[in-house]
């Protein structure tokens, strides 16, 4: 039997909303990379003209456009993977071998990715696949909410998560409470945007329910490309449905009929869990037309893969990259409540969000209130890796301190060195160190000492680690990231990671301070978007805690 | 045009038809292109496929010279499915039920039959531009360059007036305009039936209003054209005075206008550059041109600007204007004592009703579109706004004719020209611009590809092609631009002059030669 | 009730002002005095919001916002220049002339060319802080003659980018890669002549640094005198489009588009922006012609020509009387000219036997 021809591969997703990305898959997987023809054939399928189409697809950096390129194996170069020597690791796998950012695999580094296949070691002849660990059970038995049935056997599939009390809150939505309800018991319960950002989730529901235009679009943010995270994989390879219910609750709370699970590229594993369970959910009748019986509650989801670019996490390049254009992220306002997908109205949640809405719904928003700590609002999900003892994804109470989660959820260090410094939101929020390990987490705290705790990433450093180099890995991969779009960050990216590798700038340390700190405070001011203005807060930190390294480096 | 060129953003619906805009007039294209990138639908009628056909949502690829039978069948659905406006159709409009009648007749499987096009994209084009809230054509040469033209511009004036997709913003029917200044040619009263805008000769009133600007009688009878005058040369038609035209390049049937022209006893040619037709001329004058002299015209949508010199004419050429004067005051006809463009134009607004409301000072800026009526009116962008001219709407009961020479086995395939982007015309300017030559350095015939092999011929080699009149010698392009059994060339390159081959036939009213059709012969070279 | 919807007021600078929903705060300070700087800003375009420098500080807003994507809203209080939004400005200038080659080009590159130069002296910014790489790389090998693509120059604000699609529609370059490392690059990397370029020139028209140069017009780089403008209607075709043609000691260097020109507002076509240079081509007639004894043209004087010509209309008037003489007018010259020769069959020979092109 022959390949599928490109015409048929292109009719297969013409008509498909949000065509280009899956259409560039189906193109890379069948030929293992993209010929000049895929891309002219693509191009004209699709009208979409040739040159934006070619440099879309360079902007990514999954999408192999040599012969052969898919299945080369690429090795992790992000900060906790390089703790463990994967440098060594690339050198091993020999020609045709190519670093690239974080894939998420910080629980069990090195992560290699091959075709379609995520591989973990840390030499090339241990390398082997293997799954997401389930979260360890918190030490004191606290009541969870993202986690709290993720242990059940058999959770993932959709008997199983409906022995657990799968797609209760659903009925309980359809059955017994209105829209407006719903919207309301999401507000009540303080829940706020878990991919960093913040946002009041009942607030964004409500304003997507009342925002005038059609069809609405509920988007999950499944593009975990942080750093330093990888709370969203487990959440997903573990409790699937989880993020199918939350977001059919999104899709009841506010109108909206069509649905979009943008998943990162690095998760080929999960995409096939994901299929399987949108499958399931739609033969079950829970996607579809009516569901639940309820007339006219009409919810389709469909899948997206990513191609390789962390500033697709951020919403307004999200939309962008699904609607196949360029992914630069979009100016606001209008934001994507009003002018989301195809300019609709539109929820953009990340994965913790929209899998905290079902228990929420069926536990009440008191429930979920309570359980952080004092006044503050919920949990936070924590992927904390690095040089610490046991690695991995921790439910906690918002607020609970670091010194808490570190030593006694996690065991303190992994060697007999003390801890130096963490980082938060995965690399954005920049190091925390000396005092400042005292903060609680929650964004009150951690803000006060100048970062913030944003997707819930932190990579430990112990006392035997170089500082400055991690600062210089963080800034490479935010060069590396940095779409181009805007000027501070495309240039002052650059020139903060050439400074901190010493290849360019003032040679003593009074003239780099003033260039760090000018290029620092342009960027927060004035960049674009969150990553631009992210950053700096690695030099600003760097500068805090650790002067005398800087000084001794430049000598 | 009716509608004003920043209109050409503004239609839901766009009909294309027999115009290659985006390379003959790419800047009004960039109009219709803004427009579809605001989500406007467009339909594309034309022989070839060119770029405008790739960026239609329809594409209906006639033959040449059908498009009044696609026109009809368009008509005959719109009347068919109710899609009239009925509303504006009994407001503004006289003569519909005869012609409603008459489509009765126009399937559109009568229409497929001879264009080629399937009927049912015959009919989606129908209920596309009849369901607009803003239909908008626009044409060009292909619509008037046929034995038909007056015809075809009618039948499209037929599916507006149906459908009121006429004065009102982002509607109307738009001719472009190929020549910089073909439409103040126009305004300016060179043409046999109109005195200065558009004052018909055989107006009594004008004969009259002329005769006491002009000091002696003028007939109130159209003058010939200049096809009928080419035709009468060495007989009726003995001295001619040529301004700004390469008649023997760009005019059909090359052999006969070079025998019109040789037999004159005298002709006077004033040009920028010595051109073919110059060569024959027996007194050539130096004109100053294109940034060298001072000057107004009119655009594609009446708009009336100035020209102003940049430079010092070149060598000792002069502006048209004053060669003509000087040439009127030593025959000792009075009324040339001009000093400067600037008279020459307040006396064509003194006494032109369409440009009455302007003069030298008032175009400064070119903001006016006329008719200008008078002084202090803004313009008219958008005509037929409310009431025509010439109070309703007239629907014409016309049928569809073959053109005036149709394919047999002596000249099996469709010839059609037309221009390129890169080139204008016959290149007496564009072809002397440095750096032009580097994307378009000779002139090709465009075969479709099986079309290149089924008739022996090879991509970029070389053939003959001839039609009744000529041959010429040309280099073959293999390009799924042209549809099977149908070829293109510009007239572009005088080593491959293609007019030798034109001029089957001409319209019956306006005499605009066919030069969009005509059957040839193809034979490897 | 109309009014209220209609008009709106904001404080400028401590000035109020009006404006109408919809338009952005950089479009109302446009109407003040106190220029916003910006690289990335065309009015034709849709904002983009990369350069930064049109950042202005909003009353209870944290950061600054960039003014060109902003929507001006009721209330609103902005403040365009203050110590620490100019010192922003200073440190972009300042990074952005770190990354080019050159900052200073001849103002024949394009007309938009100088905006780089200015800003960075207006915020004297040329102090050669910010020392590192280069982005952008010239193609040297792209032979096209009418398109300059010096990308050292390149500061990725996608001026080109954009007008190419937005304005022209032609979408034949696009932004290759990401971060510093972005490049505008055709289809596949190629030359313009193989990608779907009409070589219009509005992106050489619209690049802030002279990234993309005219070439034609760039062959008279360096030469002493001033450049002077003047605005007559391109020769081609019947759209109309005004252009700036530019001149030096009498020789036309260049074309323009006239942004303001009301048929065309900036754009242009290859022809109307590279093909002006016919008009002091060696080809031109410099002198009349008349057919001697021998069959050939030779130059005469204008009085020569001009009773040779009026003779030869005298004769045919004589022998075959007025209807044997025939005018043609030009769609190609001036109304004036069309005028004077209808005029001059009308009121010559008292005939209509007059026509134009326009049949062919």
């Amino acid at each position: 039997m022959s390949a599928t021809s490109d015409q048929d591969l292109i009719e297969s997703w013409r008509d498909e909303p949000a065509p280009l990305l899956p259409v560039l898959h189906a193109f890379h997987d069948r030929d293992g990379y993209l010929s000049e023809e895929s891309m002219r054939s693509i191009s004209q399928g699709l009208r979409t003209p040739i040159a934006e189409l070619f440099t879309t697809v360079s902007f990514y950096h999954h999408l192999a456009t040599e012969e052969g390129g898919k299945e080369k194996p690429r090795v992790c170069n992000g900060p906790v993977c390089c703790l463990r020597d994967a440098g060594k690791l690339l050198e091993e796998l020999g020609e045709g071998a190519t670093a690239m950012p974080c894939p998420g695999r910080c629980d069990e580094p090195v992560a290699v990715l091959r075709g379609d296949e995520v591989l973990l070691g840390l030499s090339a002849t241990e390398l082997s696949p293997i799954p997401s660990p389930l979260p360890a059970p918190n030490p004191g038995g606290l009541d969870e909410c993202v986690f709290g049935s993720i242990r059940e056997p058999g959770r993932s599939t959709l008997e199983g998560y409906r022995k657990t009390g799968g797609y209760e809150a659903l009925e309980k939505a359809v059955n017994k409470m209105t829209p407006a309800e719903l919207v309301e018991e999401i507000s009540d319960s303080g829940l706020a945007g878990r991919g960093g950002a913040g946002f009041p989730t009942g607030r964004k529901w409500k304003a997507v329910a009342e925002a005038p235009g059609n069809p609405k679009t509920i988007v999950c943010n499944a593009d975990e490309g942080e750093p330093g995270c990888f709370k969203d994989r487990a959440i997903m390879d573990h409790d699937p449905h989880a993020v199918i219910e939350g977001m059919a609750l999104a899709a009841r709370a506010t109108g909206a009929t069509r649905g979009f699970i943008y998943l990162r590229y690095e998760y080929p594993g999960t995409c096939a869990i994901l299929e399987r369970a949108l499958n399931e959910a739609k033969a079950a009748g829970l996607l579809g037309e009516n569901i639940l019986g309820a007339d006219g509650f009409d919810f389709r989801i469909h899948l997206r893969r990513g191609a390789g670019a962390y500033i697709c996490g951020e919403e307004g390049s999200l939309l962008n990259s699904l609607e196949g254009k360029h992914p630069f992220p979009r100016n606001r306002p209008p934001y994507p409540v009003t002018h989301g997908f195809e300019d609709l109205p539109t929820v953009v949640n990340n994965v913790e969000t929209l899998v905290s809405a079902p228990p929420i719904v069926l536990r009440g928003a008191a429930w979920y209130q309570a359980l952080g700590e004092g006044e503050l609002a919920g949990t936070k999900v924590i992927s904390l890796s690095g040089d610490i003892a046991r690695a991995g994804n921790n439910e906690v109470p918002m607020g609970l301190p670091l010194g808490t989660l570190l030593h006694d959820w996690a065991g303190g260090p992994a060697r007999e060195h003390e801890l130096q410094a963490v980082t938060m939101a995965g690399l954005s929020g920049g190091f925390l160190a000396g005092d400042d390990l005292d903060v609680t987490l929650d964004e009150p705290s951690i803000r006060s000492r100048g970062s913030f705790l944003g997707a819930g990433g932190i990579i430990v450093f112990d006392q035997g680690r170089d500082m400055v180099a991690a600062a210089r890995n963080a800034m490479e991969f935010f060069a590396d990231e940095s779409c181009g779009k805007c000027f501070p960050c495309r240039i002052g990216t650059k020139r903060l990671t050439e400074r901190l590798a010493g290849s360019s700038g003032p040679g003593e340390m009074a003239g780099w301070e003033a260039e760090v700190r000018d290029i620092g405070k342009v960027m927060k001011a004035t960049s674009a978007c969150g990553l631009g203005m992210a950053a700096p807060l690695i030099t600003e930190s760097l500068l805090k805690y650790f002067p005398e390294e800087i000084a001794r480096r430049l000598k | 045009m009716s509608n004003p060129l920043v209109d050409m953003q503004k239609p839901d619906v766009i009909f294309c038809i027999g115009t290659n805009m985006t390379e003959c007039h790419p800047v009004a294209a960039t109009g219709i292109k803004k427009a579809l990138a605001k989500g406007a639908r467009m339909i594309v009628a034309d022989p070839r496929r060119i770029r405008l056909a790739e960026l239609a949502d329809l594409y209906l690829p006639i033959r040449v010279g059908s498009d009044v039978a696609l026109l009809l069948g368009m008509a005959h659905v719109i009347s068919r499915e109710g899609l009239a406006d009925e509303a504006f159709i009994a407001e503004r409009t006289t003569g519909s039920e005869e012609f409603r009648k008459h489509l009765e007749q126009f399937t559109p499987e009568w229409a497929a039959e001879i264009t080629g096009v399937n009927a049912a994209d015959i009919e989606q084009a129908a209920l596309l531009y009849a369901g607009a809230e803003r239909g908008a054509i626009y044409y060009t040469l292909g619509i008037t360059e046929h034995i038909c033209g007056v015809d075809n511009v009618k039948s499209l004036c037929n599916l507006a007036l149906m459908t009121g997709h006429i004065g009102r913003e982002g509607t109307g029917i738009n001719p472009l305009r190929g020549q910089n200044n073909i439409q103040g040619a126009g305004d300016s009263g060179a043409i046999p039936a109109n005195y200065p805008g558009f004052q018909p000769v055989v107006d009594p009133a004008n004969q009259a209003k002329f005769r006491k600007l002009y000091g002696r009688e003028i007939p109130a009878e159209v003058g010939i054209t200049k096809v009928t005058a080419l035709d009468r040369c060495g007989e009726q038609i003995r001295a001619m005075i040529i301004d700004g035209e390469n008649t023997l390049v760009s005019d059909p049937d090359r052999k006969h206008c070079q025998h019109a022209l040789e037999s004159l006893d005298h002709l006077v040619v004033i040009d920028l550059f010595l051109t073919e037709t110059g060569e024959l001329a027996d007194v050539v004058f130096p004109a100053a041109g294109f940034g060298e002299t001072d000057g107004t015209c009119a655009n594609t949508e009446r708009r009336v600007q100035r020209l102003r010199a940049a430079v010092t004419p070149h060598g000792q050429a002069k502006p048209d204007w004053w060669i003509i004067s000087q040439l009127a005051r030593r025959l000792g006809i009075d009324g040339f004592e001009y000093e400067s463009a600037r008279d020459v134009f307040n006396e064509l607004c003194d006494l032109s009703p369409i440009y009455a409301g302007l003069d030298w000072d008032l175009v400064e800026n070119g903001e006016y579109q006329w008719p200008v009526p008078e002084r202090g009116h803004p313009g008219t962008p958008i005509l037929h706004e409310g009431e025509f001219e010439n109070g309703r709407g007239i629907f014409s009961v016309l049928s569809y004719r073959d053109p005036a020479e149709t394919i047999d086995d002596e000249y099996p395939v469709w010839l059609t020209t037309g221009r390129r982007l890169e080139s204008y015309h016959t290149r007496t300017q564009s072809g002397r611009a440095h750096g032009i030559d580097y994307l378009l350095s000779e002139e090709t015939l465009e075969v479709h590809p099986d079309d290149v092999s089924a008739w022996g011929l090879e991509d970029a080699g070389w053939c003959e092609l001839a039609s009744r009149r000529g041959a010429v010698r040309v280099k073959v392009q293999a390009t799924d631009r042209s549809p099977r059994g149908t070829v293109f060339c510009s007239f572009s390159f005088n080593d491959v002059p293609v007019n030798i081959l034109t001029g089957s036939g001409y319209d019956p009213v306006t005499q605009t030669a066919e030069l969009k059709v005509c059957p040839v012969r193809i034979s490897k070279a | 009730m109309i009014e209220k919807d209609d008009s709106r007021t904001m404080i400028l600078d401590g000035v109020e002002v009006s404006f109408t929903p919809g338009e952005t705060i950089y479009e109302v300070a446009s109407r003040s005095p106190g220029e916003i700087p910006t690289l990335c800003y065309d009015k034709r375009l849709d904002p983009f919001g990369g350069c930064r420098l049109c950042v202005v500080e909003v009353e209870g807003v944290r950061n600054p916002v960039a003014s060109c994507t902003t929507p001006a809203s009721e209330g609103m209080e902005v403040r365009t220049s203050t110590e620490a939004i100019d010192e922003h400005r200073r440190i972009l200038l300042e990074l952005v002339a770190s990354e080019n080659r050159q900052i200073d080009v001849d103002p024949l590159r394009g007309y938009a060319s100088q905006e780089l130069t200015e800003l960075v002296d207006r915020y004297e910014a040329r102090t050669g802080r910010f020392e590192g790489a280069r982005s952008g790389s010239s193609r040297t090998d792209d032979d096209n003659p009418f398109i300059l693509r010096d990308y050292d120059l390149c500061i990725s604000c996608y001026r080109c980018v954009r007008v190419c699609a937005e304005e022209e529609g032609d979408h034949a370059i696009n932004v290759l890669n990401r971060g510093f490392e972005t490049r505008i690059s055709t289809e596949f990397d190629g030359s313009l002549k193989d990608s779907d370029c009409t070589f219009c020139g509005q992106c050489v028209q619209t690049c802030p640094t002279g990234a993309l140069g005219d070439r034609k017009a760039m062959r008279y780089e360096g030469e002493p005198g001033n450049i002077e403008k003047t605005r007559p209607i391109c020769p081609y075709c019947g759209v109309g489009c005004s252009i700036d043609v530019m001149t030096r000691d009498d020789r036309i260097i260049g074309v323009q588009p006239a942004m303001d020109g009301p048929a065309n507002l900036g754009a242009l076509c290859i022809k109307g922006q590279f093909a002006y240079d016919f008009v002091q081509h060696p080809d031109r007639l410099s002198t009349p012609l008349i057919r001697g004894e021998d069959g050939e043209l030779h130059e005469a004087t204008w009085d020569e020509a001009l009773d040779r010509a009026a003779a030869g209309f005298k004769e045919a008037l004589e022998k075959h009387g007025a209807e044997s003489v025939y005018g043609v007018a030009s769609g190609r010259a001036p109304n004036e000219a069309a005028y004077t020769m209808q005029k001059f069959i009308r009121a010559g020979f008292g005939t209509n036997q007059i026509d134009n092109c326009s049949r062919a």
